[in-house]
């Protein structure tokens, strides 16, 4: 789904000049989301840069300093209850009661909600192979996150709003999330996530916000972000390799040569660096690691400051 | 820093309990001393020996040594038992059920090192507490120009450390040995308050005075400490007990499997434990305790509930009515010709009458004490408690308002607030028929119905501080700190001329205050305590409804 898709569409998600201090220490500040229906927007930031703190503003568990939330048109203050009728949650470092079983917890949210699917909770049980028989005190910290998915989607939610969903899962039950999260947008409902992983925002999202100490620094398409993002790129060739060659392109910086052997840090366009490498040199191997989350802060945070000045 | 070892994280997370105990129990004895040096202590001289016995007072008494003995063998002792029982329960078990004692074990250090730094932590908190209590009677004393100089002021303070080293060891070594917080709690709590409550009655009634040498609180006050001097007898004793607790705590810990951070196994789990009961029960209930919060409340408080409606039940109502009985007719006479000025104390419990008897025993502090533990747990857990577990956060993404919240923690609170009241009046009534009492049924109804008004007060101000702050420990300490010195300042005010035209401030002077066990149900008492609590729940619907959640505990 890309941007243009149903911008005039109403949005799930609306902050305008978003606020929140505690006290005099500055939660998020300034912060304007707008979150499309139908799509999966991934909300990237390093622990404590904020997104928490939007995530529970708009779901009125705090109350901005100044700014205003809509949810699904909805008023975040005014009509927090009509609008929990809406979405699933998932928040961050998920507690539950202990003493409780996972179906007791389950049956617990459910009453309060009404209308639940029993065989889909089944069905979402099995595909990411939670034992709902256990107390939740007994659990490890995966299989509670376990019951803390189920109990956001069971409801079919109109909107999923999750903070840091996947701590704690297992790669194989993340890439059944994954999953889920694609059908969810399939049935154009929304899915709001947050992450402090880029690539695990890249596999699931259409967009992503990136946000750093309380700002929202960037919203980017996922393709867009990709082209962007800083990486290291290691080619061995199957001669000696000039590094010449390599800095004439365009987001190519820190080229280091050993022999037929080159690292680079590179920030563009990967289809016209392999263009020139490969009319040059014979590759006998690649590889690419993601830079480091920091270092894409970094660039936007100093893109942004260019921006103001 | 603080963080050195086991032994100074230990003393250091506890501090700030000893230093609230240490400066409360300060004040009780000033405001104490400074009530009793305006009355005619001559009442006390003329008390019979067994009325002495039953409120721990010697015989050669004067303005110092009454207001030291109150205040140090009883609240003095009782709190400084309990916040050792605190720590000691919290020392190994608390450290199992929090999770945290892998984490410590994980340090190359051994279990017996573990328990002995927490023992040393124990023992020396208790020390600090103990000069904390010991140094100020004198500065208070002859601020007020009171003589307590022919008092063994010291000898009262080390028999108090050895009391409140024991109690602590006690629930340590339950704890050690079993990895049980509740069950470390729970039974030091029983023999903590049996034996407090033996001591002072048992004296009282035929081959007693044999018994009572088995309760380890005979050994703090038994001898007299304040008027004889250092019992050493009694101290050995009490002193050999701890260490043999902590050689039964260093064994027994070291003997078992640690365990994980658990989950409380409730009633209702074990009787689910058994699949027939568990089918006949999913039949009859469903999943009743996940049906609603307030259910899921009710459900949550369960052990709290039953723990202390047995114990209203059975020993504040029950068991009163034939230890009445069986209290010999001469010491009854005797009680009698008690002055009513001292009668005026106990809250117009002359003890000459059943009436008296049950106002002094169970009406005047456990019974009002017993609604106001289960409801200040419930109104501070209620709000603030979800919050420090961090599962407010799930609740507030359901489609209820947090008026909603509020509402169905409220219902739970008040709920158990009648059940406490009413445990109490069905103790006591049938207390009353089997010794054959004659007292007014309908009396009792209205004593208890009284007693839950004037609980309530205190758990609505538990709720209402809950919601304000999110503060589990502002809320307790808050509304139990209010409770405390409100009694205080009810009972010290049937003494004090100045202090009774004041009486109308605090709450229970609208529960005793017109001695309902004999005139009655008095509805506007009634009325002025119920629109407190409502005052005081209304506030918290507010209170909650305007401020941040917050994250963490």
């Amino acid at each position: 789904m890309s941007m243009s898709m149903g911008s005039e569409a109403r949005p799930a998600i609306h902050t305008n000049g978003l606020t929140k201090y505690y006290g005099k220490h500055l939660g998020i500040e300034d912060v304007d989301l707008h979150v499309q229906e139908g799509e999966v927007f991934g909300f990237l930031g390093p622990n404590g840069a904020g997104k928490s703190t939007t995530i529970r503003t708009i779901l009125d568990e705090i109350r901005p300093t100044s700014g205003s939330a809509t949810i699904l048109g909805l008023d975040t203050h005014a009509d927090a209850v009509e609008i929990r009728k809406h979405i699933g949650y998932i928040p961050g470092d998920l507690a539950l009661y202990p003493n409780l079983t996972g179906m007791d917890t389950l049956h617990y949210f459910a009453n309060m909600r009404g209308g639940i699917d029993w065989t889909y909770v089944d069905e979402l049980a099995d595909r990411l192979d939670s034992d709902l028989s256990r107390k939740v005190g007994d659990l490890s910290t995966g299989n509670r996150q376990k019951v803390g998915v189920i109990q956001a989607f069971m409801h079919r939610p109109d909107l999923l709003i999750m903070d840091e969903p996947t701590s704690g899962l297992d790669p194989l039950i993340q890439r059944e999330f994954q999953k889920m999260v694609a059908e969810v947008a399939a049935e154009g409902r929304t899915v709001f996530l947050s992450s402090h992983t880029l690539s695990e925002v890249q596999r699931v999202a259409d967009r992503v916000g990136i946000i750093r100490n309380g700002r929202l620094i960037t919203v980017e398409s996922v393709a867009d972000l990709r082209s962007k993002s800083m990486r290291e790129v290691e080619f061995v060739l199957d001669a000696q390799a000039e590094a010449s060659d390599f800095e004439s392109v365009e987001g190519v910086s820190n080229v280091i040569v050993a022999g037929n052997h080159v690292e680079m840090s590179f920030g563009g366009d990967m289809g016209e660096l392999l263009t020139t490498v490969t009319e040059r040199y014979g590759v006998a191997d690649i590889k690419t690691t993601e830079a480091d989350l920091e270092e894409i802060f970094l660039t936007y945070y100093h893109e942004g400051e260019e921006d103001r000045s | 820093m603080t963080l050195a070892n086991v032994f100074v994280k230990t003393a250091a997370d506890r501090w700030m309990g000893w230093v609230i105990a240490a400066v409360s129990v300060s004040l009780f004895l000033l405001l104490g001393m400074s009530t009793y040096r305006e009355i005619d202590l001559s009442v006390y001289t003329s008390l019979p020996e067994a009325f002495r016995s039953l409120i721990g007072i010697g015989d050669d008494i004067d303005v110092g040594g009454l207001a030291i003995n109150v205040m140090f063998g009883t609240w003095g002792a009782i709190a400084m038992a309990a916040l050792a029982l605190a720590m000691g329960s919290s020392a190994i078990a608390g450290e199992e059920r929090d999770g945290t004692m892998d984490i410590l074990l994980a340090n190359p250090k051994s279990r017996t090192y573990v328990l002995l730094s927490k023992t040393g932590a124990l023992v020396v908190s208790i020390a600090l507490a103990t000069v904390a209590l010991w140094i100020p009677i004198y500065p208070i004393a002859a601020s007020l120009g009171v003589e307590i100089s022919g008092l063994e002021v010291e000898a009262l303070t080390l028999h108090l450390f050895a009391n409140s080293v024991f109690f602590g060891l006690l629930a340590l070594a339950i704890g050690a040995m079993t990895g049980d917080k509740g069950k470390s709690t729970g039974i030091t709590t029983a023999i903590m308050v049996l034996s407090f409550f033996g001591v002072g009655f048992l004296p009282l009634i035929d081959g007693g005075d044999a018994v009572v040498k088995l309760l380890p609180w005979y050994y703090f006050d038994g001898s007299d400490p304040a008027t004889n001097g250092i019992a050493w007898g009694h101290l050995a004793l009490l002193g050999v007990g701890s260490v043999l607790l902590l050689l039964a705590a260093i064994v027994g810990f070291n003997r078992r499997d640690l365990k994980g951070q658990s989950v409380g196994t409730t009633m209702l789990d074990r009787v689910r434990g058994n699949p027939l009961l568990n089918k006949m029960i999913g039949r009859l209930a469903g999943s009743a305790r996940v049906s609603s919060i307030w259910l899921k409340t009710l459900s949550d408080y369960q052990s709290l509930i039953l723990i202390a409606s047995a114990a209203m039940f059975f020993v504040m109502g029950v068991m009163m009515g034939p230890m009445y009985a069986s209290i010999p007719e001469e010491t009854l006479k005797t009680f009698d010709q008690l002055p009513e000025q001292l009668v005026a104390l106990f809250g117009g419990g002359d003890m000459s009458t059943p009436e008296g008897w049950y106002s002094l025993e169970t009406f005047g502090l456990m019974a009002p004490g017993a609604v106001i533990l289960v409801t200040v747990v419930m109104g501070a857990g209620a709000l603030a408690g979800e919050e420090s577990r961090r599962t407010m956060a799930l609740l507030l993404a359901c489609p209820i308002s947090r008026y909603r919240i509020v509402l169905e923690k409220v219902v739970p609170m008040v709920l158990y607030g009648i059940v406490v009241g009413f445990v109490t009046f069905a103790g006591v009534s049938i207390g009353s028929v089997i010794a054959d009492l004659g007292m007014s049924i309908s009396n009792i109804a209205a004593t208890a119905t009284l007693q839950t008004l004037v609980g309530l007060v205190f758990g609505s101000l538990a709720l209402a501080l809950s919601a304000g702050t999110g503060r589990t420990s502002i809320a307790i300490y808050g509304s139990i700190g209010a409770a405390l010195l409100l009694h205080l300042f009810n009972s010290l005010g049937a003494l004090n001329d100045g202090l009774d035209d004041l009486g109308w401030l605090t709450p229970f002077s609208y529960y005793l205050g017109n001695d309902p066990l004999n005139n009655g149900m008095n509805w506007i008492d009634a009325a002025v305590l119920a629109a407190l609590s409502a005052v005081l729940i209304g506030l918290s619907f507010v209170l909650f409804q305007r401020r941040d959640i917050r994250q963490r505990g």
